[in-house]
């Protein structure tokens, strides 16, 4: 069964990756923006500094939240975050975000990100969403918009009756029509900029008109502070290089040479 | 050249008694496009490719395409061209974007065929694409002397040179190279490959690193272990890449890359929905994947 938002418009948040201070933004942002409801797509934490400081402003607001493989790596106490990484340098900086992560994230908090749903189903007006973290089929799934092809996600739209596949994980946006007039959708990350060298992230606004219309949003938000933030913390020079930047440093090993020739690393 | 042997790998043995895991769903679709011809002959191929009377014939342009159509309906995620050597195929340029209008493409080779020409051709394919187009290069080790020892007098200039060519056009390779040189101790492989690779001026290097496996060439260095019922307790079979990969190759649909070819490891004589079912584990590579995670995939 599907739940039917009352809402007209909705905001999607892709991972946020400890990011608080650009989650506090895309909240005000959203809100700004008339968003009646707001769901996360999963991966509060990694990468960012504080993680228990997202878990407030998620509740505070109402945000209803699926669950990332960060997320259930946490709170299982798994040994990684399993991204799935071989590449001994994208390993080695996904063991410090990991590590870091775990260790700041309080008992309470855990138990939160347990609890949290895989999928979820929902309806805005006539359009049918299912909403995950990677794909309806692997939590850790990487569904880039030049290696996830047509047919699989109408296959994914068949299986899991939707219209509109919504999912993050790789933490670059794109949307896509697909042949058969549904749509697939990766919302983007909340927690660091897209590799395009800005610094400011993106959340997804969905609307419910006669059609349903999707709009990225940007949000720039005080990424100074949070770089000082996660040099105060400890956290590697390359995750704070990133946060300033705008280009990704690591954990470049899943991107496909599309993507990855669009970036300065 | 070297002058190595072109026989088959050894197939199967037919046992009941062999491990059999569930097939999950169709990930990738691969096409063993020239068989098992070569330009090359290395001394550790795990399918014993060469340039003389290869033992397993290519395929031809039809029975690709068709494959293709299929995988599609399938909602297979992606494709792998791989041999032998793909640009030994006269049409792999046309396969290519055929493969691509309909998903995301890799392309494994030795590289020593890929001059400025074809280097452009794949510069276009790529661009046209909606799709990613990966190219592997294999190497085995970061020096002349110690790669051309496994792969024969001058491949590692001809593959470097194609690194670079595929460089400049911003397609940036996958170098992929397996242990078979690598000494023990530190520094690892990987980190020759990076230090060599940054070297000659490869921007962003790419680099996968593969177990020996114990076939073809290098089939004595394994110790014939097969796997049993035992070994799959407690065992996520999902690890095994049989559960989420089909190959279509001469003679057939087979259960993975490495025994591609082999009657044993035949699941279907003809299209991938016939070759969806349960993979017995029955030849010692399987215990190579069993036992290391191996991947013949990008990730």
């Amino acid at each position: 069964m599907r739940e039917l938002l009352s809402a007209r418009r909705v905001a999607l948040l892709g991972g946020v990756y400890s990011n608080h201070l650009a989650l506090e933004a895309a909240l005000a942002d959203a809100r700004a923006r008339g968003a009646e409801a707001i769901f996360c797509l999963g991966d509060l934490g990694g990468f960012g500094p504080h993680p228990d400081r997202v878990f407030p402003l998620l509740r505070d607001a109402g945000v209803t939240s699926v669950q990332g493989n960060y997320d259930l790596s946490v709170a299982q106490g798994a040994v990684d975050c399993a991204c799935g990484y071989t590449d001994p340098r994208d390993t080695h900086f996904a063991r410090l975000s990991y590590e870091y992560t775990v260790r700041n994230t309080s008992t309470e908090n855990r138990r939160w990100l347990r609890a949290l749903p895989p999928t979820l189903k929902v309806a805005l007006g006539d359009t049918r969403l299912l909403l995950c973290h990677g794909s309806p089929r692997r939590i850790n799934e990487f569904l880039w918009e030049t290696t996830t092809p047509n047919g699989l996600l109408e296959r994914f739209c068949r299986e899991t009756e939707s219209d509109l596949l919504c999912f993050t994980h790789t933490g670059i946006k794109w949307h896509r029509a697909l042949p058969s007039g549904r749509h697939a959708l990766n919302v983007g990350a909340l927690g660091r900029p897209e590799n395009d060298g800005a610094p400011r992230v993106w959340y997804t606004l969905l609307t419910a008109d006669h059609e349903l219309s999707v709009e990225f949003v940007p949000v720039s938000y005080d990424h100074e502070t949070l770089a000082r933030e996660m040099t105060r913390e400890g956290l590697p020079d390359e995750f704070v290089e990133t946060i300033r930047s705008g280009w990704w440093t690591c954990c470049l090993e899943s991107m496909p040479v599309k993507e990855r020739s669009r970036g300065r690393y | 050249m070297l002058g190595l042997s072109v026989r088959a790998p050894r197939d199967i043995a037919a046992s009941s008694s062999a491990p059999r895991v569930e097939f999950r769903e169709l990930e990738q679709v691969w096409f063993q496009i020239t068989g098992t011809l070569c330009n090359l002959a290395c001394r550790h191929c795990f399918n014993s490719s060469g340039p003389h009377e290869p033992w397993l014939a290519g395929l031809d342009v039809e029975t690709v395409r068709r494959h293709i159509r299929e995988a599609e309906t399938l909602g297979a995620r992606e494709f792998y061209f791989t041999g032998g050597e793909p640009f030994l195929h006269p049409e792999i340029l046309a396969l290519l974007a055929d493969a691509l209008a309909v998903a995301p493409t890799t392309v494994l080779t030795n590289g020593t065929l890929i001059d400025d020409p074809t280097a452009d051709r794949l510069t276009q394919l790529a661009a046209a694409a909606l799709y990613s187009l990966e190219i592997r290069v294999s190497l085995d080790a970061p020096t002349a002397a110690e790669n051309d020892a496994i792969r024969g007098r001058g491949s590692f200039a001809k593959a470097l040179a194609a690194v670079r060519r595929l460089v400049a056009r911003d397609l940036y390779p996958i170098v992929t190279a397996t242990e078979i040189a690598a000494p023990p101790g530190s520094p690892s492989l990987y980190e020759r490959l990076h230090a060599m690779l940054r070297a000659a001026g490869v921007a962003r290097p790419r680099i996968k690193i593969l177990p020996v496996l114990p076939t073809g060439r290098c089939e004595s260095r394994g110790d014939g272990r097969r796997l049993t019922a035992g070994d799959l307790e407690g065992f996520d079979p999902a690890r095994l890449q049989c559960t989420r990969t089909r190959v279509v190759a001469a003679g057939g649909v087979y259960a993975c890359p490495i025994l591609a070819g082999l009657p044993g490891a035949r699941l279907a004589g003809e299209g991938l929905a016939a070759a969806l079912g349960p993979t017995a584990l029955a030849h010692p590579a399987c215990s190579t994947c069993y036992e290391t995670g191996i991947a013949c995939g990008n990730s």
